[in-house]
């Protein structure tokens, strides 16, 4: 079969602005968009310039937009997408600058990833201490560690899997919104460490950092990441987790948490969304000055909440749901 | 022009490993590396690390498991360094913050593989080579280290038998820059894109010991590649040894488990050199499937194939079209591992004073002939690690070496003239020619003929390399004309390969001639030595094996 690969060019050395270039190949069964673009590159145009290393999905090199969504092009077939869209047109991943055709400039994300502390803290350093070689028949034993103990690791979100592609970066809103946003892979990676049994975290320093402003609240809750992700891992239910864990453990002094809770006290208390209310609690009377403007445009074209809610009339079931999700002594 | 008292070259398991032991005691040693570090092969090794817990287990059982899997040839005093370190550097890992998958009881879970004698393969489900380079990748951002990441190494550079640092390519901008450096560390990896069919990353070019060898460091046992017997029928990627740990069955085309004709006591976990000439030799007498062998996990059941093999069922799925849980795997084997290298003592030192090497790049050696399963990564930590504390001691006191800036000039002028050249040859297409000619002509079954061969090929394709052009002549991040450098590294890689191989004329582990079908302790128990004379020839020259408990002995499973 014949398809067309249209590639996004941009080589700024020479390009005064991008454009697309078209290639025509012919495909073998199972052809990835990879094997496309080395094809490319081998037999019609050296120039056409990607990241790639082990076309097996676990380096997290060759993520890009694949008509438009963002994936690995060494695990997506020709086929599929051939069926789907009739062409493979490629573009560098979103949220990055762009050095040059489908590679991006990965600085600020890895520096995220740093920021964060992505390791154990709290242990002193290990040199040399125990560690040995071994002589005739000798042993060594191992510390345990119970399995349980590992599953919140490795049994339910996957966390470790992470490849640090960048494609929940690339499609993330929160970065969309706030470029110095620490985005789904470096806050998944904190909740990695955060919930590693060998932490020693003990003053819940993760979760604070994590919660200062371009932290974890700022998660708008999109869910792109869990979607885009090509190792079924789900920043966003980690993301999620920490606001919980944050509140719980009274690591409240961010806006975010301040709005969760707010919100949570509105609905305890009259079983109704009360926006003025959620807003004073979230970014106090300071904060709503601040956004007067806005809430004046709002008021302008009809937008403007009530003043006063009433209660609603199955009011008792609200408070028979918060006993049992054990929320109510939370809020204070 | 950079200077930093350490540079190391390679950013996968070995290199990571041997930073942080410099960065944890204050040195001031900086990583290069032609990827992100994340980006290493490393990440792809699946299934296990080997090291002896266990009770009933004993690191001399180990110890002697890996000298038999090496055919003899691997240095015993080297091997048991390997074997008695191993627990104690899996500790370090998880004390590193390395997850491991756990028994029951709270212990790390270990599993069988090929060659073993004791189920001592530590493992994270189907991507430990993943949890291993991330979490020491994290270690290495814990020390606040330097990283100069798609920066590309051409040469050492060396003055008077001593280390005075690199020179290296800034991808990115496209500007050559000299690295001075009391102590290089090359941790640049394998070289599997030699062949068509491997398991390799496409960065793994033998960069390294290219760059190794042109300076005057030997190379040895370059004639030992592994093939491994289980890589995905139409792409070659890797399918983890664990899935045979687990309980694979091999099938041929009758249905049949055919390693009970080969290696009748371990079957399907015989070393990987027996395994892959027993699939090649179904396949050659027609009782492969469409050029395969069939690898069936069916019987595992899903549950036991989503917990441990996770990773292999999407592989099998996104690159076969394949569910291994209703569907057996088509699989051959495929290049894999390089037994050799730079030839290295126990510390990782070269004959270049201050010049270092570890990991697969290195031969030490601990593999000889034939690499068992969930050895390499033990290898890189081990290794590595010692590697690491010698440089701490050795910077100490030393100065730094004169740099000569011309061997910067003359890398810079190389790569300025490819890009000048108007030749047509495009580097691409040398590379799959030469790729299926080593693959026909030097792979799992060799004779003198065909891979003579295989040496005119090279022949052929060094002259016609000379008119090698690039599309590219742009500075900013030329792919095209580091592909056309990485295409010359494997070329002579190639070359190294083929002539020690038709030289060597015993069947020694992952060297099999039909024409020399029996190992030949007698002339051949020794180690082969390649070095670059001043034409550009190779000369080759041996060195003796160091057997220091087990004498050889026949080798049958």
């Amino acid at each position: 079969m014949e398809f067309t690969v249209k590639s996004y060019r941009f080589n700024p050395e020479i390009d005064e602005k991008p454009y697309y270039k078209e290639y025509v190949l012919n495909d073998f069964p199972g052809m990835t968009v990879l094997n496309a673009l080395m094809k490319v590159k081998a037999e019609l145009d050296g120039t056409l310039s990607f990241r790639r290393s082990c076309r097996s999905a676990i380096c997290g090199s060759c993520a890009m937009k694949i008509n438009g969504i963002t994936k690995l092009a060494c695990k997506t077939q020709i086929s599929s997408e051939i069926e789907k869209f009739g062409i493979i047109k490629v573009d560098p991943l979103g949220n990055m600058p762009i050095i040059k055709d489908l590679i991006v400039d990965q600085e600020a994300f890895f520096d995220k990833i740093k920021e964060i502390k992505p390791y154990l803290l709290g242990k002193k350093d290990y040199i040399e201490d125990d560690f040995k070689a071994l002589k005739d028949g000798e042993k060594i034993k191992q510390p345990v560690y119970y399995k349980t103990e590992f599953q919140t690791l490795t049994g339910n979100n996957d966390t470790p899997n992470c490849i640090l592609c960048e494609c929940c970066y690339s499609e993330c809103g929160g970065v969309v919104a706030n470029p110095k946003y620490l985005g789904p892979a470096a806050l998944a990676k904190l909740y990695r460490y955060s919930e590693d049994p060998r932490d020693n975290d003990k003053n819940g320093s993760r979760l604070v950092n994590g919660s200062k402003p371009a932290g974890m609240f700022d998660c708008v809750l999109c869910q792109a990441c869990e979607e885009f992700c090509p190792k079924g891992i789900s920043p966003v239910k980690t993301i999620v987790k920490m606001h919980e864990k944050a509140i719980k453990n009274s690591i409240t002094f961010s806006k975010g948490a301040k709005h969760i809770i707010g919100i949570a006290r509105s609905i305890q208390e009259t079983g109704r969304l009360d926006e003025i209310k959620v807003a004073v609690d979230s970014v106090g009377i300071s904060g709503i000055l601040n956004d007067l403007p806005v809430a004046i445009g709002a008021g302008l074209k009809g937008k403007m909440p009530p003043l006063r809610l009433k209660l609603i009339k199955d009011m008792e079931d609200i408070r028979v749901a918060f006993k049992d999700l054990n929320l109510e002594e939370k809020h204070d | 022009m950079l200077k930093h008292d350490v540079v190391i070259v390679g950013a996968g398991l070995a290199g990571l490993r041997a930073c942080i032991e410099l960065r944890k005691r204050g040195v001031d040693a900086v990583i290069v590396s032609k990827v992100y570090p994340t980006r290493s092969h490393s990440g792809a090794a699946q299934g296990g690390v080997n090291a002896a817990f266990d009770e009933n287990d004993s690191w001399e059982s180990h110890f002697f498991d890996t000298v038999k899997g090496s055919d003899y040839i691997g240095d015993q005093d080297a091997i048991e360094i390997l074997t008695s370190e191993a627990p104690g550097n899996i500790l370090e890992l998880q004390k590193m913050g390395v997850v491991f998958n756990r028994n029951d009881d709270g212990g790390i879970a270990q599993r069988p593989f090929g060659g073993q004698s004791f189920p001592r393969s530590c493992y994270y489900a189907d991507a430990v080579g993943h949890m291993m380079l991330h979490g020491l990748f994290d270690n290495v951002l814990k020390y606040d280290t330097k990283i100069i990441y798609e920066y590309f190494v051409t040469s050492l550079v060396v003055d008077n038998g001593k280390i005075s640092g690199v020179a290296a390519y800034d991808i990115k901008e496209g500007k050559f820059h000299g690295i001075a450096a009391k102590a290089v560390l090359f941790a640049t990896g394998g070289y599997g894109q030699v062949y068509s069919s491997n398991t390799n990353a496409l960065i793994n070019t033998g960069d390294g010991m290219s760059v190794a060898i042109k300076a005057g460091v030997p190379l040895m046992d370059m004639e030992f590649v592994q093939f491994h017997p289980t890589t995905l029928k139409s792409t070659g990627i890797l399918v983890t040894e664990g899935a045979r740990g687990e309980g694979a069955y091999l099938l041929n085309s009758l249905g049949v488990r055919f390693m009970s004709k080969y290696a009748p006591k371990a079957m399907e976990l015989a070393p990987r050199d027996v395994v892959a000439r027993a699939e090649q030799t179904e396949i050659n007498e027609g009782r492969g499937v469409d050029g395969a062998i069939l690898l069936d996990v069916r019987h595992l059941g899903k549950e036991k194939i989503m917990e441990k093999l996770p990773q292999i069922m999407q592989l099998s799925i996104d690159f076969e079209g394949v569910n291994p849980i209703y569907e057996p795997i088509p699989i051959r084997p495929g290049a894999h591992y390089s037994m050799g290298g730079i030839k290295t003592d126990n510390n990782g030192r070269t004959v270049v004073e201050g010049f270092y090497s570890a990991g697969e790049s290195a031969c030490v050696s601990v593999h000889g002939a034939n690499r068992l399963g969930g050895n390499s990564l033990l290898d890189t930590i081990v290794f590595g690690r010692r590697a690491g504390i010698d440089i701490a001691d050795y910077i100490k006191n030393v100065d730094f070496s004169k740099f000569d800036e011309s061997t910067v000039k003359r890398d810079e002028e190389i790569f300025e003239n490819i890009k000048k050249s108007a030749g047509k040859e495009r580097h691409g297409l040398l590379k799959t020619e030469l790729q299926e000619d080593m693959r026909k002509n030097v792979g799992v079954f060799r004779e003198e003929s065909l891979m003579k061969k295989a040496i005119e090929k090279i022949e052929e394709l060094k002259e016609r390399a000379k008119n090698v052009g690039v599309d590219d002549k742009s500075h900013l991040f030329n792919t095209d004309i580091i592909e056309a450098f990485e295409f010359k590294n494997i070329l002579l890689i190639a070359e190294i390969i083929a002539k020690g191989a038709v030289m060597r004329q015993e069947s020694r582990g992952a060297h099999y001639r039909n024409d020399f079908p029996e190992r030949d302790d007698e002339k051949w128990l020794k180690h082969t030595i390649a070095k670059l004379n001043p034409k550009g020839g190779i000369d080759f020259d041996f060195s003796p094996v160091k057997i220091t408990k087990f004498k050889p002995q026949p080798r049958t499973y």
